[in-house]
């Protein structure tokens, strides 16, 4: 688990900036119309911006519509098992701490079948970014009803209308135990870059949910959300500790509660940052560990610890 | 001390009742109790050791002791020999207010159904029908091309049946959803695909062990792992030799057309209570996707009720839906009694459609949709005046070999046509090899990863052997 065992490549002496073009590897196979496109433009905006050695970029996804992302994206990359997509990547951050690992999910992969892993990887803390691109149906399996479908969405497996109550992903992720959380809408370009360039910066494991239309079998899910479309896009407002007595209005996003009531505001709800706390993540720890079992042992040989231990065991 | 002190009772202890837990001596203010010496020979534990000379009766040791017939007063101490038993809860509240049905099965009962003109559907469709028509009315499922299709019209005709279908979380869910119902006794179905059977894989092992029955359909597409949504026959393996751990086998049944995909899968609620084990019901994702012509039965299946199942009443209150056997000797026998059951559905289910194999020297093995190319092939091999056949086996386990065996002596040739890396071939020579018999040489027409064998293909290789054998 420690730095020592990477046995990456040498990076060529010269990289290129990363660019849209250098980052940009298939054209996306989405619906034309689906939020998804913002999404992948977003993320090649970010990783323009925070110019990450290219080779120290990994891109996963699980399956859904969103989980095409990594064929995309010029970085290494895995689509994996449904739902099962964290671990995969936890175990990745885990075994490489030295590589920026980004994991992209719909709100099936990360709710329905990934719930428990959602949960765990909150818990731990594992450090990567987790993007949810929440369309609130089945879009790949052509609309079905999903964890965050509305109460009354009519679907093919619930032809008469949804009618169990859906997840609210910030309040599940509040709850995780992750240590930031946020979220954003696929037509706001700006504050999505914004909310993702964060979480990409944030010392663990960081979530970004965006309500990304599914044009296809979900058509005006989140016009609420849309100025265009008569809606209204609220933003959060971070607390500046200014000592101003406006600013006591604003949003502590270190406070738990107020997140959790925030996130409890009544359809669309706001958008921005809703929980951002420093915790030690399970790369630290792991490594900690690692540190103390080895500072015991006198930095030994493997081969000499594994004798001492065999003669223990005759 | 005064009369009224001395006449509390002091407590007393069965050591056998006894765990030796030390909470009384903490809680004792005379020190009467002191950890005992002796090992209890009924429970191997250590019980406390009761002096009682200086015991005024508080009773705070029998407040501390956490054991329900621990430490106890002297006056409710009964007779030497008395045994603890339970109160039954029906007698300390009365009768329950339930209907007491009898011990016995409610059987199923049939309902001439009003023919009807044929029905034009594509398979996993067909497959939700002859559900219907056996009396299903509870299906669970994960959406997953290329089966979604049939819980769909599931979700749609359900409610009005007064059944439900329920969009699980995951196929983990499903699968357990299916044994909570199946344990209820009420027919059950799900819909899967090849990554969905994975997952259930654990749910189907503990079903067989309960012998909870319940029918999967499985619409195979290409693998391993995420594969694609191609029609493959991927999982013939998984299907009969790999049920999730322990000993397990299901019948496992593979239609060939969208009316075998209704009336297989109407039959396999039947097999699936007669023998009280799931039944799995193979097609491809052609199969599962394809239209057809599909003629609907005579009769409509109304089920009755098990008698194992769980009623909820009186006479049922020991019926128990589990796989735990926790004594090497309940589990040594719980599986030979599965054994057994094995036994009787490979003897009696045994399941094979024969097309011109009366005097066929080259044998074409196939079944699904592979099974159909090869047909034609058989079909177009005749017109060259070659002597083939087609062996369409319709159960994969048990392979009906009794059925495969009479053909061979006049077969020069096998040829196994599959949509999967040999995994019809392998069942074949397993069952060939457990009968005794030393086959004519075997050869393959295979496809995978989505692509079918194709009439061409199949008819090329038949000509072949045509030629080099004669």
């Amino acid at each position: 688990m420690s730095t020592e065992t990477s046995t990456a490549p040498a990076s060529p002496a010269v990289n290129l900036p990363l660019s849209k073009k250098t980052l940009t590897s298939d054209h996306p196979t989405w619906c034309p119309g689906c939020g998804d496109f913002a999404i992948l433009n977003v993320y090649y905006r970010v990783l323009e911006k925070l110019q990450y050695p290219q080779e120290s970029i990994v891109t996963f996804a699980g399956i859904g519509c969103s989980s095409r992302m990594p064929y995309f994206v010029n970085s290494h990359g895995g689509h994996y098992i449904h739902g099962r997509s964290l671990p995969f990547a936890a175990a990745i951050s885990l075994g490489r701490p030295d590589v920026h690992v980004f994991n992209f999910g719909g709100d099936g992969d990360g709710f329905s079948i990934g719930g428990n892993h959602l949960t765990h990887a909150a818990r731990k803390n594992t450090n990567m970014t987790y993007v949810i691109m929440d369309n609130s149906v089945y879009g790949l399996t052509k609309k079905q009803t999903s964890p965050t479908s509305p109460i009354g969405f009519k679907s093919k497996t619930d032809p008469t209308g949804a009618m169990d109550r859906p997840i609210n992903p910030m309040r599940t992720l509040l709850n995780s135990g992750a240590t930031f959380v946020a979220r954003s809408h696929a037509a706001q370009i700006g504050h999505m870059t914004e909310m993702m360039e964060r979480a990409a910066r944030h010392n663990g494991f960081s979530v970004v949910e965006i309500l990304s239309e599914c044009v296809e079998f979900y058509d005006g899910a989140f016009d609420a959300a849309v100025p265009r479309k008569g809606g209204a896009f609220q933003t959060i407002e971070l607390r500046k500790n200014d000592g101003t007595s406006e600013d006591t209005l604003r949003h502590d996003p270190t406070d738990e509660v107020a997140a959790f009531k925030l996130a409890g505001l009544e359809w669309p709800g706001k958008f921005g940052v809703f929980f951002e706390v420093k915790r030690p993540t399970k790369n630290e720890l792991e490594a900690g560990l690692v540190a103390r079992a080895r500072e015991k042992t006198k930095n030994a040989s493997d081969l000499d610890l594994l004798k001492g231990a065999f003669a223990r065991m005759r | 001390m005064s009369n009224a002190t001395s006449a509390r009772p002091k407590p007393f202890l069965q050591p056998e009742y006894c765990k030796g837990c030390l909470r009384c001596i903490e809680a004792c203010p005379r020190d009467c109790i002191t950890p005992g010496d002796e090992i209890n020979p009924l429970t191997g534990l250590r019980p406390v050791a009761l002096h009682l000379d200086n015991c005024n009766g508080c009773s705070l040791c029998i407040q501390a002791c956490p054991e329900p017939y621990g430490l106890r007063r002297q006056a409710a101490r009964p007779c030497v020999g008395d045994d603890f038993e339970l109160e039954d809860p029906a007698k300390l509240f009365g009768e329950r207010q339930v209907a007491n049905h009898s011990a016995g099965d409610v059987p199923d009962t049939f309902v001439p159904l009003p023919a009807c003109d044929p029905m034009i559907l594509k398979g996993t469709y067909a497959a939700a029908i002859g559900a219907l028509l056996a009396g299903c009315r509870h299906v669970f499922g994960y959406p997953i091309t290329p089966s979604t299709e049939g819980a769909e019209l599931m979700a749609k005709i359900l409610p009005k049946l007064n059944g439900s279908f329920v969009q699980a979380v995951s196929e983990v869910a499903a699968v357990n959803m299916m044994y909570g119902a199946g344990g209820a006794g009420v027919p059950c179905l799900t819909f899967t695909s090849s990554p969905g059977f994975s997952l259930m894989l654990e749910g189907i092992s503990y079903m067989i062990g309960a012998e909870v029955p319940g029918v999967f359909i499985n619409i195979m597409r290409g693998g391993p792992g995420l594969g694609n949504i191609g029609p493959e026959q991927a999982d013939i393996k998984l299907a009969c030799r790999g049920l999730g751990h322990g000993n397990t086998h299901a019948l496992v049944l593979a239609p060939s057309t969208p009316q075998e995909m209704l009336e297989l899968t109407r039959e396999a609620f039947e097999l699936s209570f007669l023998y009280r084990n799931p039944v799995v019901i193979l097609g491809d994702g052609y199969l599962g996707q394809m239209t057809g012509i599909v003629k609907l039965p005579a009769t409509l299946r109304r089920p009755g009720l098990p008698a194992w199942a769980v009623w909820g009443d009186r006479a049922h209150r020991h019926n128990l839906i589990c796989s735990i056997a926790l004594e090497e000797t309940d589990l040594e026998q719980r599986n030979r009694h599965l054994n057994i059951k094995y036994a009787e559905i490979s003897a009696h289910e045994q399941r094979s459609d024969l097309y011109r194999c009366e005097d066929a020297e080259m044998l074409v093995v196939a079944c699904n949709t592979p099974a159909r190319m090869a047909k034609g092939a058989v079909e177009a091999a005749r017109a060259h005046g070659v002597k083939a056949g087609l062996f369409r086996p319709i159960t994969l386990w048990p392979f009906p070999i009794d059925a495969l065996l009479p053909v061979l002596p006049t077969v020069r040739q096998l040829i196994v046509v599959e949509a999967s890396p040999g995994q019809l071939e392998d069942e074949m020579r397993l069952a060939l090899s457990h009968a005794g018999i030393a086959p004519p040489p075997i050869d393959h027409v295979r496809r995978f990863g989505g692509l079918l064998p194709q009439q061409s293909e199949i008819l090329a290789k038949i000509l072949n052997y045509q030629e080099v054998l004669s």
